[in-house]
C-alpha cells in the first residue's frame, strides 16, 4: 500500500470518528438543554444501554436488521445508485414471509421451513428492487423518486395483505395470525436473548465481503461505481453489473426483514414503514461502503438507538431526536471538505518527506557511484 | 353520483390538492435550472408546515405564520446549499439526510413546543389562511364552485407559475441561472459566480417550499401532523422531471398528480367494498407510471435522433 492511500484511509477513519463524536456531543448538548434532570438523563443515554444483560442483548438484536439493510445499501452505494426500495422491502418481505409461514403451517421441520422462508424473503426483495433498478436502467426514470414511491405503495400493500389475508380477528389490535412454532427463530446465548438471525447476519457479512473484495464481480462493481467511464472503456457490462448489484442488495434487505419477523415477533403487526431502510443507508455511509465495517456501524447506531430508547422511557424525551443526529452524521461523513484541508496537508507533507527522502537516496547513490568510479580509476 | 355538484366538488378538490404539488414542482424547477436535483423538497415543506403553525400560534397572526414557514424552509434550503456547495457533499445524500432529519426533527420540535407527538391540533390555536371568493365567477354553474372560494395560496400557486417562468426566461438572473445549469464551467468562465447562483436557487426554492408547507398546515388542514407532507415533495419533483424543468409543463404535471390524489380521496369517501389501501396507492402509482411513460418516450425520441444522425 502506498503512502498516500494509507494517509487517506487514516484520515477517513479519523473523519468518521470525529463526525460521530460531533453528532454525539450535539445529542448530549440537546439532552442537557431540554431535560429537567440533565445529569441523570445523560448518564442514562450513555451508560443505560449497558446497564443490563438484556439491554446489551437488545443492542445486538437491533444491530442485526441494521446490518442487513446496511449491506443492502453497500451495494447501492457501490454502484452509485440511490435505490431506496430497501426500506419498503424490509416491511413487505416480513409480510410475505409471515403469509407463507401461516399458510404452510406446522407440517415442515424447522430447517426446511427456515430455508423456504429465507428464500421467500430474498425473492420478494429481488422482485421488488428489480422494479426501480430496471426502470432506471431501461428508461432512465429517476431511481430515487421511483423507489420512494414504491416504498409508499409497499406499505399500503403490506397493510392490505395483513388486513384481508391474514388478520387474526381474535386479537384487539391489528395483527396477523401467530407464526407457527417451526418458523420462529430461537433466542440464543441465554440471558442475552439474541435472535438466531445473528448467525445469518454474520454469514451474510462474510459472503458480501468475499463478493466485494475477492471476486471478479465485486471488482467490476466497484469500478463501475467509482469510475464509470473507465469501466465502459474496459468493456465491463455496465447495465448488467449495476442491475445485478441492486438485485443482490434487495435480496439482503428481504432476508433482513425475514430475520426480523421470525426472530423478534410472534406475529406480523407492522402498519407503518419501519425506517430500517434509511437506518441502513446511514450504516452504509458510516461504513464507507465497506461490508466488513457494516456490523461495527450497525452496532454503533444500535447503541445510540437503545440509549435514546432508554431516555425515552425514563425521561420522556422523544426518540425522534436521534434521526436529527443521524442526519448530521450523514452530512458530516459525506462532506468531502470536512477535514479535507487536513487530509491535503497530510498528503502534501508525506509527499514532501517522500521527495526529500528520494533526493537523499539519489544523492547517496550518486556519492556511492562516484566513489566506485574513483576506486576503479 | 355523477351530478354537476359532484364534478364541481371534484374539480375543486383537484385544484386544492394540486397546490402543494405545484409549489414543490416550481421549487424543483428553479433548482433544476441551476443544475441541481433537489430531493429535499419533502423535508423543506415539512419543516415549513410546522414553522407556519408555530409562528402563527405564537404571534396570533396568520401572515406572520406564513412568513415563519418561508423563513424555516429557506433555512433548511440554506443548509443543503451550504453542505452541497461549500462542503462538497453528494447532493443526493445531503437531501436524503435532510429529509431524514426533518421527519424526526419536526416531531421532536413539536414535542418540545407542545408536548404532543402526533399533531399540534390540541395545543396550538388553529389559524387558516383566508379563502377568496371571486365575485361574478362564483355565480357561474360548475366552474364557479370549482374555481372560486379557494385558499389564497392556491391562487398564488398558479400566479407563481407565471412568476417563475418570468424569472427564468425574462430576467438577467434567470438567464444566468440557466447558463449555470447548462454548463457551470462555461458560465464561470464568463464571470458568473456559480456558487452564488446555487445559493440563490436554493433561496427561491426555499420560499416556494415555504408556501407549499404553509398551505399544508394552514390551508389544507389547520394543524401540523406528523409526516403530513407524505411524499408530496417527491411527487412535485417528478412533476418537474416529467416536464424536464419547464415551469408551465411542470405545473400541468402537478395538476395531473393533484387529480390522481383527488381521485383517491373522492373514491375513498364514497365507500364501497373496494379496499382503501389500493386507492391510497393511486397517487404514488400514477407518479411512477407517468415518470416511466415520459422517460420512455424521451428515450425513444433520443434513439431516433441518434439513428437519424448516422
Amino acid at each position: 500500500m502506498n503512502k498516500t492511500r494509507k494517509i487517506e484511509m487514516t484520515v477517513e477513519l479519523i473523519r468518521i470518528l470525529v463526525a460521530v463524536g460531533i453528532a454525539y456531543v450535539i445529542a448530549l448538548v440537546t439532552l442537557f438543554l431540554i431535560s429537567d434532570d440533565p445529569v441523570y438523563i445523560i448518564q442514562q443515554f450513555v451508560l443505560g444501554p449497558f446497564s443490563s444483560v438484556r439491554r446489551v442483548g437488545s443492542i445486538i438484536n437491533l444491530a442485526i436488521p441494521f446490518t442487513f439493510t446496511g449491506l443492502c445499501f453497500c451495494f447501492m452505494y457501490a454502484v452509485n445508485k440511490f435505490n431506496l426500495a430497501g426500506e419498503g422491502i424490509f416491511m413487505f418481505s416480513g409480510c410475505m414471509v409471515t403469509w407463507v409461514a401461516i399458510n404452510l403451517g406446522e407440517g415442515l421441520p424447522f430447517p426446511i421451513m427456515l430455508l423456504i422462508l429465507l428464500i421467500v424473503g430474498a425473492v420478494t426483495g429481488i422482485v421488488i428492487i428489480a422494479i426501480p433498478a430496471f426502470l432506471d436502467a431501461k428508461f432512465k426514470a429517476n431511481i430515487v423518486v421511483v423507489s420512494l414511491m414504491l416504498n409508499s405503495i409497499l406499505v399500503f400493500l403490506s397493510i392490505w395483505v395483513l388486513k384481508y389475508q391474514m388478520r387474526d380477528p381474535s386479537i384487539g389490535s391489528m395483527g396477523s395470525y401467530p407464526l407457527p412454532d417451526n418458523a420462529v427463530l430461537p433466542n440464543v446465548f441465554g440471558k442475552f436473548r439474541i435472535q438466531a438471525g445473528l448467525f445469518i447476519a454474520v454469514i451474510a457479512v462474510i459472503a458480501v465481503a468475499v463478493l466485494f473484495y475477492k471476486m471478479v464481480f465485486g471488482y467490476k462493481m466497484r469500478v463501475v461505481g467509482s469510475n464509470p467511464l473507465f469501466a465502459k472503456a474496459c468493456g465491463i457490462n455496465m447495465m448488467g453489473t449495476i442491475v445485478a448489484a441492486q438485485l443482490i442488495g434487495g435480496a439482503l434487505a428481504g432476508i433482513g426483514g425475514t430475520c426480523e419477523i421470525l426472530g423478534n415477533y410472534d406475529r406480523f403487526k407492522w402498519v407503518a414503514s419501519t425506517q430500517h431502510g434509511f437506518d441502513g443507508l446511514m450504516v452504509a455511509v458510516l461504513a464507507r461502503r465497506n461490508p466488513l465495517l457494516v456490523p461495527v456501524a450497525a452496532l454503533l447506531l444500535a447503541y445510540i438507538r437503545i440509549g435514546a430508547d432508554v431516555v425515552n422511557s425514563k425521561g420522556d424525551i422523544p426518540i425522534e431526536f436521534i434521526t436529527v443526529i443521524q442526519g448530521i452524521v450523514i452530512l458530516l461523513v459525506a462532506a468531502e471538505e470536512f477535514m479535507g484541508r487536513f487530509k491535503k496537508k497530510m498528503i502534501y507533507k508525506a509527499a514532501a518527506e517522500g521527495l526529500a527522502a528520494d533526493k537523499k537516496e539519489e544523492v547517496e547513490e550518486l556519492m556511492a557511484d562516484t566513489k566506485d568510479e574513483g576506486k576503479e580509476q | 353520483m355523477f351530478t354537476l355538484d359532484w364534478f364541481a366538488n371534484f374539480g375543486f378538490s383537484t385544484l386544492r390538492l394540486s397546490t402543494p404539488l405545484i409549489f414543490a414542482a416550481l421549487a424543483a424547477v428553479i433548482n433544476r435550472k441551476a443544475g441541481m436535483l433537489n430531493m429535499a423538497l419533502e423535508g423543506m415543506m415539512l419543516s415549513a408546515a410546522l414553522g407556519g403553525v408555530v409562528f402563527a400560534g405564537a404571534t396570533g397572526n396568520v401572515w406572520i405564520g406564513l412568513l415563519g414557514a418561508v423563513v424555516v424552509s429557506v433555512i433548511v434550503g440554506w443548509i443543503i446549499a451550504f453542505a452541497n456547495l461549500s462542503g462538497q457533499t453528494d447532493l443526493y445524500l445531503t437531501c436524503i439526510a435532510v429529509n431524514l432529519a426533518a421527519t424526526g426533527g419536526t416531531v421532536f420540535a413539536m414535542f418540545l413546543i407542545t408536548g404532543e407527538k402526533a399533531t399540534t391540533s390540541a395545543a396550538i390555536k388553529a389559524y387558516v389562511l383566508p379563502s377568496i371568493t371571486i365575485p361574478l365567477i362564483n355565480k357561474i354553474p360548475l366552474i364557479g364552485p370549482m374555481i372560486s372560494g379557494h385558499n389564497v395560496l392556491t391562487y398564488f400557486a398558479f400566479i407563481s407559475v407565471f412568476l417563475v417562468w418570468f424569472f427564468l426566461y425574462k430576467t438577467r438572473l434567470g438567464l444566468r441561472m440557466r447558463a449555470v445549469g447548462e454548463n457551470p464551467k462555461a458560465a464561470s468562465s464568463v464571470g458568473i459566480n456559480v456558487k452564488k447562483i446555487g445559493y440563490i436557487s436554493f433561496l427561491y426554492a426555499g420560499v416556494l417550499c415555504g408556501f407549499g408547507g404553509a398551505f399544508m398546515s394552514m390551508g389544507w388542514v389547520s394543524f401540523f401532523m406528523k409526516n403530513m407532507v407524505n411524499g408530496r415533495g417527491y411527487i412535485g419533483l417528478s412533476a418537474m422531471n416529467i416536464a424536464e424543468g419547464n415551469p408551465v409543463g411542470s405545473a400541468i404535471a402537478a395538476v395531473f398528480f393533484g387529480f390522481s390524489d383527488a381521485l383517491a380521496t373522492t373514491l375513498k369517501s364514497q365507500g364501497g367494498n373496494f379496499p382503501t389501501e389500493f386507492l391510497d396507492m393511486i397517487p404514488y402509482a400514477a407518479t411512477i407510471i407517468a415518470l416511466v411513460v415520459i422517460s420512455s418516450i424521451r428515450m425513444s425520441h433520443l434513439k431516433k435522433i441518434q439513428r437519424g444522425g448516422k
